[in-house]
């Protein structure tokens, strides 16, 4: 049985649909990370699952119980899950006096309540500041306070609204190793919400793509990222390459395409005819200044428009009749001799490229 | 101007003899207005709280209203008080005019609008995301409402003392609802008026010394309260 | 420790909230007075020698005639001691009063400026007001609050032959104060002008004032003052047996003679008549 799940959720604001019926199902133990542009939606269905706001229509089931409406269910299911907000904000008291706040709603004796509250400052590396305001504290170790606040709870569903926004590298690397660390210890079911996509790809099991208020693929991170639905998808998860086609022959699961008179061999299994998208992560493009004889069919010569470093790599473009976009080392750069105006030739395999039927 | 200094010099006279008569006097000024400061309190915090977080229309009209109240002039609301509760009004049978009761009663009403109105808009200075995040951590609507006036108690503190300030100072309501008796119902506005009918001006300069002081106290008081 | 503090203090207001209801019991009696008896201390000096007597708790409450006849009608006072003979025969034709007993008297005066601008020293009341409306050579500062004191000086006017509307808008010397008769004196005594006040206040308020009596003569300004239980008949609730011990004591002969002795050694004159008993002309 999902932990839990909603059907045909909606969520109307001002008139505009904020969010179309969502179906959503997270089982026990689950880490689903919910990724997608800002103003897509997130926020707004993270609020419906902890039952703070009152969907337009649609069901939630909690543990198998629906609790969309009801007022008393309503707080007592939330007492069973934890948020963590986007914006995070402490209560003007104690760092100790945050992190007890929920614990003393649920009427917890003042004995567990210290063991249980120093025990999560210790886990969180607040113990130091215990007594400080926590007013007075930076915007990390304000978020550390929000999450330990929340898991102080042991909640049998923790959400998390973009929790690493606004910070700075080293904060978030902590953060991240904390939320790592509830998975890995507590088995405690997660969702969360970022905009990162690649913290959707370092943290999570599962991710959901919400764009527009609409749920458009689910999958593990690794099939999100290299088999997007769509082309809003690929956008999102960071596919550089795509290149607009129409199959001009398909048998046996290799299809040609042709783009802007080039021809591109790609495995996919579409008829004839076909208006489609040919998605090339960049890392699956090689560069070479002769075309060599590979098992990869297509190789095309092209003149370097730019070379940008990003970090250790750099990603060059390459105007072989159509864009193309490679990310290689900073070493291969020097040994190719990558520069601007070269003509170079630029090769990646048939199984390396996912089709997307374009939408009119 | 002599007055003024012949004031100031009673006044520390009066202070540091610890007169018996200013001392019972100031006594009960500070009693009044501090009991019917804390009973406005009590009856305005939750309904301070039920109209800011509840919506509904004419929200806006009723806090401009309450707001308007502030500016109600003391004898006004006395002579309010003192229908309702002489004998031959509607809550003539308590038998409560002319005490301390009544004058309790009266600044409580003159207080009222301050407590709301200032408790009111100390709750909407409250970020949006406090209450979110109370009962995101699971806490009821009532746990809530408390939380976030915990987080406004700095504000809510200024409003206490503006209601104080109200009550302790005027007089007008005093004298009509509490009638001025000597050992009973006079404090130390009451006295000053008094006083200044009779003439004694320093005296009645001296008292307003006195009440200024006792001001100065509470208000000490209060901030290292919400300081804590 | 904020909590005790929170909680001590609400404690501290419902104790104050049930005892000052106990002390509002029927044990106590409640005294209307007019301000001129109790500015001059007088009833600071009864109080006591009273409760001491019956064991009661005495109110005394301070304000002008109109007033205290009002809070008796409305049965919030058990007794009043007041000085406008007309009010207080209403008070009493109407049912609210039981019956009109003096027990002392003075004089109003009409004070001035020593100078005396409009030379009405020695004049009658009514003498010395024709003047002051023919010369316009005074200024006048009338109370204008229809306190006993004011309703005198209307008595004196119409006595003079004047509709006292065409005196209020007589012209520039004619001040209406709309104050207590103290801050009315010293507001006579800013505007060097002349005033129509009890003994009593001037008494108390001479040292400070440049005011000299200046008409002192004249039936008009015969001021008496008598004390009227209200009358349970009319207003239930009121306290007549205690109310009638008051007014025995104010009229037994040992109170009588406090009351002639009364502000000799303060203020070097004799503020107040005893008249119990004593038949009144007026």
């Amino acid at each position: 049985m999902p932990l839990i799940e909603t059907v045909d959720l909606c969520q109307k604001y001002n008139g505009h649909d904020v969010l179309k019926k969502i179906a959503l199902q997270v089982e026990p133990g689950e880490v689903l990370s919910l990724i997608g542009p800002t103003g897509a939606g997130k926020t707004t269905l993270l609020r419906l699952l902890d039952l703070l706001d009152t969907p337009t229509s649609g069901r939630i089931y909690f543990a198998g119980t629906e609790v969309t409406r009801s007022g008393k269910t309503r707080s007592e299911t939330r007492r069973k899950m934890a948020f963590v907000l986007q914006k995070p904000v402490v209560f003007n008291a104690s760092v100790y006096d945050n992190v007890a706040y929920g614990l003393k709603w649920r009427g917890i004796t003042r004995n567990e309540l210290y063991q249980r509250v120093s025990g999560i400052l210790e886990t969180v590396s607040l113990s130091a500041l215990r007594d400080r305001n926590a007013r007075t504290l930076s915007g990390g170790e304000i978020q550390r306070i929000a999450i330990a606040r929340a898991i102080a709870l042991e909640p049998e569903l923790l959400l998390l609204d973009e929790p690493t926004a606004n910070l700075d590298p080293i904060s978030i690397s902590r953060i991240e190793k904390l939320i790592a660390n509830i998975i890995h210890q507590h088995k405690t079911t997660i969702i969360m919400t970022t905009h990162d996509m690649r913290q959707g790809q370092r943290l999570p099991n599962k991710v959901a793509v919400l764009i527009n208020g609409e749920i458009l693929q689910t999958g593990s991170s690794r099939d999100i990222f290299t088999s997007p639905h769509n082309q809003e998808i690929a956008e999102f998860v960071g596919t550089e390459n795509i290149i607009n086609g129409v199959i001009t022959t398909s048998e046996e699961d290799l299809v040609t395409i042709n783009t802007s008179g080039k021809i591109i061999e790609a495995i996919a299994d579409y008829p004839v005819g076909e208006e489609v998208c040919a998605c090339i992560r960049p890392e699956d493009i090689t560069l070479a200044n002769s075309q060599a004889p590979s098992s990869a069919r297509n190789s095309y010569a092209g003149k370097i428009m730019q070379v940008v470093p990003i970090g250790p790599l750099c990603r060059i473009e390459i105007d072989c009749d159509f864009s193309l976009f490679a990310l290689v080392t900073g070493r291969s750069v020097e040994e190719l001799d990558l520069v601007r105006g070269k003509t170079i030739y630029a090769t990646f395999k048939a199984t390396a490229i996912h089709i997307i039927r374009r939408e009119r | 101007m002599n007055e003024i200094w012949q004031g100031l010099l009673e006044a520390i006279k009066l202070i540091v003899s610890l007169d018996p008569e200013i001392l019972e006097i100031s006594g009960r000024s500070l009693w009044i207005a501090l009991s019917s400061c804390l009973l406005a309190s009590v009856i305005c915090l939750p309904i301070g709280g039920l109209i800011h977080f509840q919506r509904f229309a004419g929200k806006r009209t009723l806090i401009s209203l309450i707001q308007t109240f502030y500016s109600i002039p003391t004898v006004v609301i006395g002579l309010f008080v003192f229908v309702l509760l002489s004998r031959t009004g509607p809550l003539g049978g308590f038998n409560l005019l002319f005490t301390p009761t009544a004058m309790i009663i009266g600044q409580m009403l003159l207080v009222i609008p301050i407590v709301l109105g200032l408790t009111i808009s100390a709750l909407s200075g409250i970020d949006k995301v406090i209450p979110d995040t109370a009962r995101s951590l699971g806490a009821g609507s009532f746990q809530t409402a408390v939380v976030v006036l915990k987080e406004a108690r700095f504000a809510v503190t200024a409003a206490m003392i503006m209601a104080f300030s109200r009550a302790i100072s005027e007089v007008g309501l005093a004298l009509i609802v509490g009638g001025n008796i000597k050992g009973f119902t006079r404090v130390i506005t009451t006295t000053i008026s008094l006083e200044t009918a009779k003439g004694d001006l320093e005296l009645a300069l001296a008292l307003g010394i006195i009440l200024m002081f006792i001001a100065l106290v509470i208000n000490l008081v209060l901030n290292q309260l919400q300081t804590r | 420790m904020k909590r005790l503090i929170y909680y001590s203090a609400s404690l501290f207001v419902i104790l104050g909230m049930i005892t000052s209801s106990i002390g509002c019991t029927a044990t106590r009696l409640k005294v209307a007075t007019t301000t001129s008896l109790y500015d001059t201390g007088l009833w600071s000096h009864l109080e006591p020698m009273f409760e001491e007597k019956y064991k009661v708790e005495l109110d005394v409450i301070h304000a002008g005639t109109g007033i205290a006849l009002e809070y008796g009608k409305r049965g919030d006072v058990d007794v009043i001691t007041v000085h406008d003979k007309a009010a207080e025969e209403k008070f009493i034709t109407d049912g609210y009063g039981v019956q009109r007993v003096p027990f002392a008297y003075n004089y109003f005066l009409i004070v001035g400026p020593p100078s005396d601008p409009a030379d009405i020293k020695g004049l009658s009341s009514e003498e010395a007001f024709k003047k002051l409306m023919a010369t316009s050579d005074g200024i006048f500062v009338s109370r204008g609050d229809n306190s006993g004191t004011h309703t005198k000086e209307k008595a004196v006017w119409e006595n003079a032959g004047f509709d006292y509307e065409t005196v209020r808008k007589a012209g520039a010397w004619y001040i209406e104060g709309g104050k207590g008769m103290g801050p009315t004196l010293q507001m006579a005594n800013e505007k060097k002008a002349y005033t129509l006040t009890d003994m009593g206040t001037f008494a108390t308020y001479k040292s400070k004032l440049q005011l000299v009596p200046t008409v002192a003569k004249g039936s008009t300004l015969l001021n008496v003052y008598s004390a009227i239980a209200v009358n349970p008949a009319k207003v239930p609730g009121v306290n007549m047996d205690t109310a009638n011990n008051l007014i025995s004591f104010l009229a037994s002969p040992e109170i009588q003679k406090f009351i002639g002795n009364y502000g000799i050694q303060e203020y070097g004159i004799q503020l107040f008549i005893p008249s119990a008993g004593v038949k009144s002309t007026q």
